[in-house]
């Protein structure tokens, strides 16, 4: 573009000068070009790039911790919530005089002024100076209307009920993080998405406001527990642990049919509400995670399994020996001298010679099979944290003499809630159904109605067939009417159940202790429809120590008034009097089981256990014998006489029979199972709620011919149970769902 | 023959957009600054505002002034003049931070050396309109063409204010270049420039320090680079469709003088890709528009001089941005319309008064 020398000069324009212009144009315009593609390098390709460069630089990020889920009983009830409380941040670069605010802010807190005024000074755009305060005290700090001071909602777990299920549902720590219970085992749902609190700097990192992002709030958990079944389970076991002096106790409340646990009490127990202060002790679920023997009511295993194996009947008489066996070299006695004593009388009074002779009849392998059926030895998978797997070593491990001690509890280590669950088994005529504790999850800001919570039943197995079940029922019946769980009956109720006490490893020793027993009682009602399986745990009772005198009563505190919130129709209103009667008698009877004879006395089977069994024993002992007083050997004979089955139909009573229409009937076995035989003819027993299967059980139990109508739960009944059927008459039985 | 035509429409209508965009933006930039500062947020905006009701004064005036009337040789050396005394003056008045560049008149401040571009302007166009048969004379055209230039080079740069410097010089190259001087003529010039540059860039630490803040910014992230990266990091962020009005954040004290010469960086990240392109492109057509009024030009002066105010504010806005996006080291430049600031405001929207008269007459 050299110019030509300009010839034509005389001219106003140019083409020179205009050649100029446009090169003018096209350098600006290629400039503009240039531009443009630095604009896109910069602010499209680059973009990712200069975000988290100016992220990094002009935010400060804090995380501001999520509403965690409720936990609410089945009825929706709130047993954990979360409450918004202030935290207090300070903003130090905003604060004129730090040392003054320190001192300030200090006085409130009750702290010292030397350490508020090292965190303002650990930052200059943001420090955390209280969090979670309660409400007081952040209104006297807002009080002081420091400049430079902020307040965050944070918030914080609570505990309404206190003490109520505090195994149960466990605790959190200061950052939220669940630590025990159902806040540990479902943390990840309950916690939610921390959200974050954006502090914006300027180039000089002072704050220039604010930005939250919300966090999300954790999804809220329904458990089966039902909070007022909860609450009598817990007060009953603090009164009873009262009473007996015990060191700890366990209360396992369950729905049979569905394995749904209602209520799971652990006492001694403290308040999640101020956790820290409870020493580690108290803060385990010992209904889940302690392991122990479970004595005499191991005994439904071993007669479930023989009856189920048709191994015996529960009519068959099987000789006790007069109280004595030698299994291996070991002599075991049981706590009474009993003669020949029928299947169903083994159970009634917990004898351990019978309990062993049947267990031979099984075998080994044919016993372990139905100790796992009915989940012993593994983990019921009850959503809790540390449920131990118990202890059921596999039949090729046990010894010669093994199968004697597991026929009688021994040998054997289960959980609160493993048995419990045996026994529901049982109620829910051989339907073995794992136990749970969670109903379901509720997304967030839900409240559970029915429809939002989805109570989906376990897997359920079969380990018993519905016969031999109705037998066992009515073993367990009579077991609470005539043998060691007299203190059980409830009032207008039938109910059934088997007492246990089992010795306890004294820790110190390693040696099974003389003195410290677990004293237990499980049992369902009512007997014909359980509502309700009820196992009861005391540890090391003071004095009177055996499950029937100490556990069987708390199992009836208990159950009675469960039935009764439950609103459950009584199904015993007519004998009622006679329930009183027997109780009366109960009152003198010794309720003692259980022998102190041991087919191995060896330990050596804790040594399986976890951690939290405690320390393991020495492997050996010595053999401990002692023999029953002259006095318990007086008053058995006394129990001997009153409650062999010969007697049944002629209870001592103190009071004569209440006349009325209904008692016509004989006061034969008072068994909702079976109807009474009568003079006049037959009462009708109760179907009312029962399964078409169930009733046509029961009415072949009781020898009577039942019309079924319908499908589903029986409604209706004629005649009604109570009245008479005439002769060669039928039982109507209408059902509907 | 010369007819009488209305004024360029585009011309006027990128102007008046660039001028209110630019409100908006001096008020987005400074609004958090101007309220720490001065306890209102819209302080900036509203001198703004004031300034640029008066430059559009200006402007609708000036649209009126034949341009002819401005080729009187005591309105040229007469502004040259009152140019050069201001420019000597400030040094004695202005003594803030040993930078000496505002001439104050109560609540009124002023930047002499904005004034000097149009003065330059004119008397170039001026002096090459009778000249144009001696371009090569080099005694009585070149040197005479140049000294005031130079004059003004020295004393700019002497404020110290590199940048408006050199600006004068691009200006006063652009006019030169289209009044027909040879292209070696320019080689000539640059060969004592470049000690000269020598001299005022690298001996001078704080411009070598830009310098090499411009070549590696990341370098010093925290010091000579700070500038350098706190602009691309605004940029950067405005992605496509950018932060939004008032949402940007680099402004806070990030971007050194965001109201001003980075003001652009503050587009960029509340506007994004779409919003700098719309900008730049508004600049493109003012300054197409602008050399069509050169090309339609009735006469050497009118050319010129429409060739030297498109120039100064062409040159100006894309230097401006090539800072921004660090393409150029470091110059204090404004943005033409857009940057705060009243005198180049005023003078910016008088030259362009000047310029719509020249599109008024053409050939």
């Amino acid at each position: 573009m050299e110019p030509k020398s300009s010839a034509s000069s005389s001219a106003k324009k140019t083409p020179n000068q205009n050649r100029r212009i446009y090169g003018l144009i096209a350098f600006l315009f290629l400039w503009s070009c240039l531009i443009a593609v630095r604009l896109f390098s910069l602010q499209v390709v680059r973009y990712g790039e200069f975000t988290q460069r100016a992220a990094r630089q002009q935010q400060r990020t804090v995380e501001v911790s999520p509403r965690r889920g409720m936990i609410y009983d089945r009825n929706g009830h709130e047993l954990a919530m979360t409450i918004s409380v202030d935290s207090v941040f300070a903003v130090p670069s905003e604060i004129p005089d730090q040392a003054n605010a320190a001192d300030l802010i200090a006085g409130v807190l009750q702290t010292d002024p030397r350490e508020v005024l090292a965190r303002i000074q650990s930052s200059r755009n943001f420090a955390w100076i209280a969090r979670k305060l309660d409400a007081t005290a952040s209104q006297r700090i807002r009080g002081l209307n420091l400049k430079g001071i902020y307040f965050q909602k944070e918030s914080k777990r609570y505990y309404p009920k206190s003490e109520l299920a505090a195994q149960v549902l466990g605790f959190v720590g200061l950052d939220d993080e669940g630590l025990g219970g159902i806040e540990k085992k479902f943390d990840d749902t309950l916690r939610g998405r921390p959200g974050k609190m954006l502090v914006s700097v300027d180039a000089r990192q002072r704050s220039l406001g604010r930005v939250e992002k919300q966090p999300e709030p954790g999804s809220n958990i329904v458990l089966t527990l039902d909070e007022k079944i909860q609450y009598i389970a817990e007060r009953e076991l603090e009164r009873a642990m009262q009473e007996t002096q015990s060191e700890a106790g366990t209360v396992v409340v369950q729905d049979p049919q569905t394995g749904e646990i209602l209520a799971l009490a652990s006492h001694p127990t403290f308040n999640p509400n101020v956790f820290h202060t409870a020493s580690p002790q108290l803060l385990k679920n010992r209904a889940v995670s302690d392991i122990y023997e479970p004595g005499s009511t191991f005994k439904i295993v071993t007669v479930a399994a023989a009856l189920q194996e048709n191994l015996a009947k529960p009519e068959e008489m099987i000789d006790c020996q007069n109280g004595s066996i030698t299994i291996f070299g070991h002599r075991i006695r049981d706590h009474k001298p009993f003669g020949v004593l029928s299947v169903s009388q083994i159970i009634q009074q917990s004898s351990d010679v019978g309990a062993i002779k049947l267990a031979l009849r099984l075998g080994e392998s044919r016993f372990d099979q139905y100790i796992r059926a009915f989940g012993f030895g593994s983990q019921t998978g009850v959503e809790l944290p540390g449920e131990t797997r118990g202890m059921a070593k596999p039949a090729n491990r046990w010894t010669k003499s093994s199968i004697g001690s597991i026929a009688m509890g021994q040998e054997v280590g289960v959980s609160s809630v493993q048995l419990a669950s045996m026994v529901s088994a049982i109620a829910n005529d051989g339907v073995y159904t794992p136990p749970r504790i969670v109903a379901g999850m509720v997304a967030p800001r839900t409240t559970p109605t029915p429809q939002a919570v989805v109570f989906k039943p376990a897997e359920q197995r079969r380990v018993i067939s519905p016969l031999t079940a109705v037998q066992l029922k009515k073993m367990l019946e009579d077991t609470v009417l005539f043998g060691t769980g007299k203190k059980a009956i409830l009032d207008g109720y039938t109910s059934a159940g088997k007492t246990g006490t089992a010795q306890k490893v004294d820790t110190k020793t390693g040696r099974y202790s003389t003195w410290a027993h677990i004293a237990s009682f499980a049992g369902f009602a009512p007997v014909n429809n359980p509502a309700v399986t009820v196992y009861v745990s005391l540890d090391s009772p003071r004095g009177v120590h055996h499950g029937g005198d100490v556990a069987a009563p708390l199992f009836g505190r208990i159950t009675q008034q469960v039935l009764a919130y439950l609103n459950v129709p009584h199904d015993a209103d007519v004998r009622h009097s006679r329930y009183l009667q027997l109780r009366a008698a109960a009152k003198n009877a010794d309720l003692s089981e259980g022998s102190p004879d041991r087919l191995s006395d060896t330990v050596e089977f804790y040594g399986d256990l976890t951690a939290d069994a405690g320390p393991v024993p020495a492997l050996s002992t010595s053999a401990n014998s002692s023999k029953p007083t002259p006095n318990e050997q007086e008053r058995a004979k006394v129990i001997a006489a009153s409650f062999t089955p010969e007697q049944k139909t002629q209870p001592r009573s103190v009071d004569p029979p209440m006349p009325s229409a209904e008692t016509s009937a004989a006061p034969a076995a008072a068994n909702g199972t079976v109807i009474l035989d009568s003079e006049g003819g037959r009462v009708a027993p109760a179907f009312l709620g029962k399964s078409v299967r169930s009733a046509m059980v029961a009415a072949q139990q009781a020898g009577i011919e039942i019309d079924v109508i319908g499908s589903g739960v029986a409604r209706e009944q004629a005649p009604a149970p109570g009245q008479t059927i005439p002769p060669g008459g039928r039982v109507t039985v209408r059902f509907s769902r | 023959m010369a007819k009488r035509v209305s004024a360029d429409r585009w011309i006027f209508g990128s102007v008046v957009l660039l001028v209110f965009l630019g409100l908006i933006m001096v008020f987005s930039a400074s609004a958090v600054m101007a309220s720490e500062r001065f306890g209102s947020a819209y302080s900036f905006l509203f001198r703004q505002f004031a300034w640029a009701l008066a430059g559009f004064l200006a402007m609708l005036i000036l649209m009126n002034v034949d341009h002819q009337k401005l080729k009187h040789p005591a309105l040229v050396f007469g502004l040259l003049g009152i140019t050069a005394f201001l420019l000597v003056a400030v040094f004695f008045l202005d003594r803030t931070h040993n930078v000496h560049r505002w001439v104050r008149l109560g609540p009124l401040s002023f930047q002499p050396s904005e004034l000097a571009k149009p003065a330059l302007i004119l008397f170039l166009a001026y002096f090459l309109e009778s000249r144009t048969k001696s371009l090569t004379d080099l005694r009585n055209t070149l040197l005479p063409a140049l000294a005031p230039a130079a004059l003004f080079f020295a004393l700019i740069a002497a404020q110290p204010d590199l940048g408006t410097a050199l600006m004068c010089l691009a200006i006063a190259s652009a006019v030169l270049f289209v009044a027909g001087f040879r292209l070696r003529y320019f080689g000539y010039a640059l060969l004592p420039l470049i000690p000269a540059l020598y001299f005022l860039v690298w001996r001078v630490p704080w411009r070598k320090e830009r310098i090499l803040a411009f070549f590696d910014p990341f370098s010093d992230p925290q010091g000579r680079g700070f500038h350098t990266i706190q602009s691309l990091i605004a940029v950067g962020t405005g992605g496509v469709s950018g932060a939004g009005l008032m949402e940007g954040k680099q402004k806070l004290f990030y971007l050194p003088e965001p109201q001003t010469d980075f003001i652009f960086a503050v587009i960029s990240e509340e506007f994004g890709l779409i919003g700098s392109i719309f900008i730049v492109v508004l600049f493109l057509i003012f300054c197409l528009r602008g050399f069509r009024v050169a090309l339609r030009a009735k006469d050497p002066f009118a050319r010129l001089l429409a060739v030297g105010i498109t120039a100064m504010i062409g040159i100006q806005a894309f230097f401006n941005i090539s800072v921004v996006l660090a393409l150029l080291p470091t110059k204090g430049i404004p943005l033409p319309f857009l940057s705060y600031g009243g005198s180049s405001l005023l003078i910016m929207l008088a030259s362009v008064g000047v310029l719509l008269n020249i599109s008024k007459q053409v050939e």
